[in-house]
């Protein structure tokens, strides 16, 4: 987590101390959590506002004159293409790249992290053992470099139960019948993971002809036919496997219920740029649970 | 499911919970396996059910070049358009499928299908969860050694019920066809102008669209071994870009019946005592 703003602010502390709560919880949310013996202790949040700043001259990501070597180096995701055609003239496309935006996804994860450690800050002065029912935005504000991270949840207190081991509040997106339902079953949250996978393709001259629909080997030749761009193809299924690795990373050997998956793409001045994020809750199975009879169909009579 | 714990009579939500929240002062147990899965637990739960577990979050991806030109005026269906389509399914498929062997799933549910079609290429995302039987029966087995995985769009629910019924889903379906709506002639244009009448040509590429999709479907079912198609979307109308150019897209699950007959699921007939409270509506009053 970054140092600035690291503090919960003096106003915070007051009112997380006060003797009464606040809840982002439904009603009947919060009904079926007093059920479960949660006790909400108060609305938490946690903000964090990024700037993707590593764009443009002098940046890593500038296009030079061959393929980008710092990712493989690194053991991140890079796949080099070379051109089929020989010497053709000075502005031909002789290389492409398709390759992981390892600081985009540091950035990203450094944003939702220092949201999520100030919730969970939050969430711990005011005395809470988990966060339930978490919502996190992550949108952009005033151009596409500046990201908002904004997480929100309601801290609650197990009764009969100690704090969590290490003092660090567990969380879920869940609540409510929800919760109690993945509890019943057997599993206790942990936490919530997230990830962001980037890649950035450079298009050599193949996939350039396609993407100007003068598919083939020669973009003079006339050429019907259709064609994989493979190089898109690879750049899409590279940023999905990415998004899943990142996330596998913090689940240990637990699980993740309950993912979202989002992705965009955007178009940069080197080529276009393809975006993941994965979302889900982590849970560990923390008893045996008899499998359910075969659910029994139903018709309303209404 | 790791083992039997039968619950006495309902269950004590709160003592589970404390439980549950004191469980995290124990180590997790060294030989579990992480999965990932977008399924809801009300789904892994009904998979659970049925002997099934999630596996994997599995996807497939694929982008198919359209050649220049081929959204320009023209007659009939719009080949290469169609084509691309079919490609960039298939591949995304094969990919998907690969991803499902590669976790040792017998099948992908719940998949989501993300098709966006561009003036020059066709891009495809599919995105499941693979799963797979927990204690498969030797007759499943030796299914799924002839047959292989499968892809499927119905939920875990659809999925649930489909079994129960002694059906099971072979892969997932798809007919695409793009056919230009041709252009009227002058005279026909000068004969309806002021008058309410149907632009045949247009209800014409409708049609021949729809056919060829669906004989498209039906015969990539068949190819799978399926005996039908279940839960089929349709859409339909003109592409965003090319407004003289038809779409008409199916996509399914191709089904096959595994048991000796259909087994009728029996559903029990419920009637919900909760209906909504009628309100006192003050602006009635204004009338």
């Amino acid at each position: 987590m970054s140092s600035v703003p690291s503090d919960i602010p003096a106003e915070s502390e007051g009112r997380l101390s006060a003797p009464s709560f606040s809840s982002g919880l439904t009603v009947p949310d919060f009904a079926a959590c007093l059920q479960m013996g949660l006790e909400p202790v108060g609305l938490v949040q946690g903000y964090c506002v990024m700037k993707w700043s590593f764009y443009g001259a002098g940046s890593p990501y500038m296009r030079g004159m061959g393929a980008y070597q710092y990712n493989t180096q690194q053991g991140a995701y890079s796949e080099s293409y070379q051109c089929p055609h020989g010497y053709v003239g000075g502005e031909h496309i002789s290389w492409g790249q398709n390759f992981e935006q390892t600081m985009v996804e540091a950035a990203w994860t450094q944003g939702f992290t220092s949201a999520y450690s100030r919730l969970l800050e939050e969430a711990t002065e005011a005395g809470g053992h988990g966060v339930i029912g978490l919502v996190d935005t992550v949108r952009s504000l005033t151009d596409q470099a500046v990201v908002e991270f904004h997480l929100l949840g309601t801290a609650v207190v197990v009764s009969d139960a100690p704090g969590p081991p290490d003092g660090r509040p567990w969380t879920t997106y869940l609540a409510g019948q929800r919760l109690a339902k993945l509890v019943e079953a057997g599993f206790m949250p942990v936490s919530i993971a997230a990830s962001m996978a980037s890649v950035q393709v450079w298009p050599y001259c193949m996939t350039e002809y396609y993407l100007r629909g003068q598919g083939g080997t020669y973009r003079w030749s006339p050429q019907y036919a259709t064609s994989e761009i493979e190089q898109l193809s690879r750049a899409q299924m590279a940023v999905c496997r990415l998004a899943r690795e990142h996330v596998r990373a913090q689940l240990g050997t637990d699980t993740l219920y309950g993912a979202t998956f989002a992705a965009s793409d955007y178009e940069s001045s080197g080529g276009p740029v393809l975006e993941a994020t994965l979302r889900g809750n982590r849970v560990r199975r923390f008893k045996a649970f008899d499998r359910l009879d075969p659910p029994r169909p139903t018709v309303r009579l209404t | 499911m790791s083992g039997p714990e039968s619950p006495a009579g309902p269950v004590d939500l709160k003592s589970q919970m404390a439980r549950a929240a004191a469980s995290l002062h124990d180590a997790p147990a060294p030989k579990a396996s992480a999965a990932t899965s977008d399924l809801s637990i009300d789904e892994t739960l009904l998979l659970h059910s049925i002997d099934w577990e999630p596996v994997e979050l599995v996807f497939g991806a694929a982008v198919v070049s359209v050649p220049g030109g081929v959204w320009n005026w023209g007659d009939g269906e719009i080949v290469q358009a169609s084509d691309a389509h079919a490609k960039a399914i298939e591949v995304a498929s094969l990919h998907m499928d690969r991803q499902c062997a590669h976790v040792h799933g017998w099948g992908v549910v719940g998949v989501s299908v993300d098709v966006a079609i561009h003036s020059h290429h066709i891009d495809v995302r599919l995105l499941g969860t693979a799963v797979r039987p927990t204690r498969p029966k030797p007759t499943e087995k030796r299914q799924f050694d002839n047959r292989g995985g499968f892809i499927s769009d119905l939920s875990a629910r659809d999925f649930v019920l489909l079994r129960q019924a002694g059906w099971a889903p072979v892969g997932l379906t798809f007919g695409t066809s793009f056919v230009y709506a041709p252009r009227r002639s002058a005279g026909t244009v000068l004969q309806q102008k002021g008058q309410n009448v149907e632009l045949a040509n247009l209800t014409t590429a409708m049609y021949s669209a729809r056919e060829s999709a669906m004989e498209r479907l039906q015969a990539s079912a068949l190819s799978l071994g399926g005996q039908g198609v279940v839960a089929v979307r349709v859409w339909e109308g003109p592409v965003s870009f090319a407004a003289h150019a038809i779409q008409f897209s199916a996509v399914g699950t191709a089904v096959r019946l595994e048991a000796d007959a259909h087994q009728y699921c029996q559903p029990q007939v419920v009637l919900p005592l909760d209906d909504s409270v009628v309100q006192f509506d003050a602006t009635s009053l204004r009338h």
